[in-house]
């Protein structure tokens, strides 16, 4: 029998090699590698989800029709000003606003930057998102300024029997 | 000792383009371009195949780890 007291075991020939920490705190070339190929795989299994909605909009999911909706009566909706609704669940909020006497417009007012609710303020005549100042045009949703990029999605509406209604939202041309 | 950049400069890259591909994608998303969401979705899960692919080459070039001073 070979004497291992106080004799270093030979390499991997023993299940305690490993116990030996002492350069545990710093990375190196390898273990680098290591971290980066880990958040490789995160970003391929962060990237599903996005891709199984899509894939879901795509099998004829899309262009959902909702049941109409009744926003408010033209009466209670002075010419300039906005009402707040929720369509077309009621976790999604929206603003109509009355432009003309027989103009109605209406966006899902979560910003496109990071979904604060976004107002419509009757003296600048424009949408404004509180958070980081974005800005929206009226007439089309656009964004006009601050950090949003995308428009805010559109919201058909109807005018039918002095009532306002919801139909659909209403998809982006591209 | 040897040293080799290659593993860890391309896998650099593919970490890079993982968030570039990501950012676009959950843009696109929100555009509603669904098939340009797959098409990302693709190109960022390929990504992880070939990063495992090049650690596995590299893994052994170069120098000794310290742990086995
Ligand atoms: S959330 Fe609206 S501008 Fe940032």
């Amino acid at each position: 029998m070979t004497d291992w007291n106080n004799n270093l075991p030979k390499n991997d020939d023993n299940y305690t090699h490993n116990i030996n920490r002492n350069n545990e705190r710093s990375l190196d070339r390898r273990g680098f590698m290591k971290t980066l190929v880990g958040a490789a795989g995160v970003f391929a299994v962060a990237s599903l989800p996005w891709g199984t909605l899509a894939a879901k909009e795509l099998m004829g999911l899309s262009d959902k029709e909702y049941p109409r909706q009744k926003i408010v009566d033209i009466t209670n909706i002075a010419v300039g000003d906005s009402v707040e609704f929720h369509f077309p669940s009621e976790h999604d909020s929206a603003v109509l606003i009355r432009l003309k006497e027989n103009k109605f417009v209406a966006y899902q007012n979560a910003c496109t930057h990071l979904r604060c609710p976004v107002y419509w303020v009757k003296d600048q005549q424009e949408m404004v998102c509180p958070c980081h100042h974005g800005k929206f045009d009226v007439q089309t949703g656009e964004p006009t300024a601050g950090p949003p990029r995308r428009a805010l999605p559109e919201i058909i509406v109807e005018v039918e029997s002095n009532s306002v209604y919801a139909v659909r939202v209403k998809r982006y041309e591209t | 000792m040897k040293r080799s950049y290659f593993g860890v400069i391309s896998l650099c890259a593919i970490l890079f383009m993982d968030i570039v591909f990501m950012q676009l994608l959950v843009h696109q998303y929100f555009h509603q371009n669904y098939k340009i969401v797959l098409l990302f979705m693709f190109c960022n899960i390929i990504l992880f195949p070939i990063a495992l692919y090049i650690y596995k080459q590299e893994i052994n070039k170069g120098g000794q780890s310290h742990e086995k001073k």
